[in-house]
């Protein structure tokens, strides 16, 4: 062979190796463990500090019972308290510790209940140019009992 | 416009927005450009025919230019451009896309060889001439190694046809898989066909071709230098009969469709007659095929008149690159236009300044030209197109 075509194949043989090279220590070594993808990711995720209590956390009688009762049987019982009111796991634990403020803006209502050409046609939507003269939602509607104006 | 105006019929909720923009029409088109200018310039390389000699160095500085390119839009669309590589660390080999990262790369090597090779007499030759910065640019690119003797450059001919043997399947690959992406799509009727792969090939060499000639045409009235018509009437002949091909597998797909009858048809109806009539009927067919199809019938008949000759071919081409582009649009845009329920349509609107918008799609489309004309200063392909003249 020619020195400078064995010179061109040496070049891409360097290069092959090179990326052999690269990809041996940028893809993860436990990439592929239990899928495609990194399977120490799935250790780390679980040691992930805990941020949400779950709904049930609040029905405790010394806390938001009463809410709690008339919000489980309305028909906003399929949204969780933590929906709206922010990640509450350090509240629960130490309730001097106040959660996030409720989000009541009309663009987070909007999110379920703005028109949508997609939404099922008897699911409550509005549109909001011409529904509520730009007020909050819960100026008029009770968030934990939609219907109980 | 509101989105309800912009639906017809019932569609499924995901399907309201159209994912694949302009972007991602222009990989189809841009790879094709590669492959047909590679294999126009194997037609000279491989079939050794001698008449397209004058442009093929050219076309193969115009397949490196766009291959360059090629993998832009769909980095543009994805963004996060640095993940790119990912795709060829961990290949998942269930998804055809997997396979683009290494058949590109293996393509995109045979290009450079075959351009090293073709071109080293002038890079060395270069190497000796120039002095300073110049010398070290041309004598790395001749990897310091100076033997153009008879024999050495006869055995670079050799192994230079050798690798444009490999290079044309691997050209017909490269842009057969990016069909096959398409095609390979089980849910959508108007891409799924295992004819996708050969007419996006067919129509990728149409395109080459044209865009050949007319980057021949533009060189020439740059260069201010004489056109050679044996190898534009030749290069027209190509274009014609590549043509050919192309609209029979195209109307193979269409009138086999409308044969069958199956379920989709009544969508794939309205996707012809309404949604994309105009960029299918309009541009792909009359405009992309059959005026160029007629002129370039009159160019072979008419006898003499060249000037009126290099007028029409040049019409066709640039008429033909349209109506490639057009194809390509049909097909991306055209298929997501149909709702996967067969029962509805949606409508793509493009935007103009957005990462998916048509402003990135012509900066994309520009920078193969800028490439080129870098390349053509490092590497002038000029020395074939006068030659023959002399």
């Amino acid at each position: 062979m020619q020195p400078h075509l064995k010179r061109a194949f040496i070049i891409l043989i360097l290069v092959i190796i090179g990326f052999l090279f690269v990809r041996s220590f940028i893809v993860p070594g436990s990439f592929g463990q239990y899928g495609w993808y990194r399977g120490d990711s799935v250790a780390e995720l679980r040691e992930l500090p805990v941020g949400y209590a779950g709904s049930a956390s609040c029905s405790d009688v010394n806390c938001h019972n009463s809410v709690y009762t008339i919000w489980v049987n309305s028909s906003h019982k399929t949204v969780n308290c933590e929906t709206c009111h922010g990640p509450s796991q350090n509240h629960v634990t130490d309730t001097r510790t106040m959660p996030t403020p409720a989000n009541d803006t009309r663009e987070f209502c909007g999110m379920c209940h703005f028109k949508r050409t997609a939404r099922p046609a008897d699911f409550p939507q509005i549109d909001p140019d011409t529904h509520g003269e730009n007020l909050q939602c819960t100026y008029c509607h009770n968030p934990h009992k939609p219907w109980f104006l | 416009m509101a989105i309800e105006n912009l639906i017809w019929g019932y569609i499924y909720p995901n399907e309201a927005e159209i994912q694949w923009s302009i972007l991602i029409v222009l990989y189809p088109y841009i790879t094709g450009l590669v492959a047909g200018a590679f294999i126009a310039s194997s037609l000279y390389h491989v079939f050794g025919k001698q008449e397209i000699k004058p442009v093929a160095r050219f076309a193969l500085l115009t397949a490196l230019a766009f291959l360059l390119v090629a993998t832009m839009p769909l980095l543009t669309h994805l963004g996060h451009p640095e993940r790119g590589i990912e795709i060829m660390f961990t290949p998942h080999l269930t998804s055809a896309m997997s396979g683009f990262g290494y058949i590109y790369s293996f393509y995109l090597i045979i290009v450079l060889l075959e351009i090293w090779l073709s071109f080293r007499e002038d890079i060395v030759k270069n190497a000796l001439k120039f002095k300073g910065w110049k010398k070290l640019m041309y004598s790395s690119l001749a990897l310091f190694s100076y033997d153009i003797s008879e024999k050495s450059l006869h055995d670079d001919e050799k192994f230079a046809r050798k690798l444009a043997i490999i290079g044309i399947p691997s050209a017909a690959f490269l842009h057969g898989y990016v069909g096959f992406i398409f095609g390979g799509i089980k849910a959508n009727p108007w891409w799924s066909t295992p004819l996708m792969p050969i007419i996006f090939l067919m129509s990728a060499i149409v395109s080459g071709i044209a865009l050949l000639i007319l980057l021949y045409l533009t060189a020439s009235w740059l260069r201010k230098k004489a056109i050679n018509y044996k190898t534009l009437f030749s290069l027209a002949h190509y274009l014609w009969i590549f043509l050919i091909l192309d609209v029979a597998l195209e109307m193979l797909e269409i009138i086999s469709m409308k044969y069958e009858s199956l379920e989709e048809i009544e969508i794939i109806d309205r996707l012809l007659s309404d949604k994309i009539a105009t960029t299918f009927y309009g541009v792909q067919l009359t405009l992309g095929i059959f005026v160029p199809f007629v002129l370039l019938i009159l160019v072979m008949v008419m006898k003499n008149r060249e000037k009126l000759k290099t007028l029409m071919v040049a019409v066709s081409a640039i008429l033909v690159v349209i109506g490639v582009f057009a194809m390509r649009w049909n097909v991306v845009i055209g298929g997501q236009e149909i709702s996967k329920s067969l029962s509805g349509t949606m409508t793509y609107v493009p935007v103009f300044f957005s990462q998916e918008g048509v402003l990135p799609a012509m900066i994309i489309l520009i920078l193969p030209f800028i490439i080129l004309t870098v390349l053509t200063f490092i590497l002038p392909p000029w020395k074939d197109m006068d030659a023959e003249m002399e």
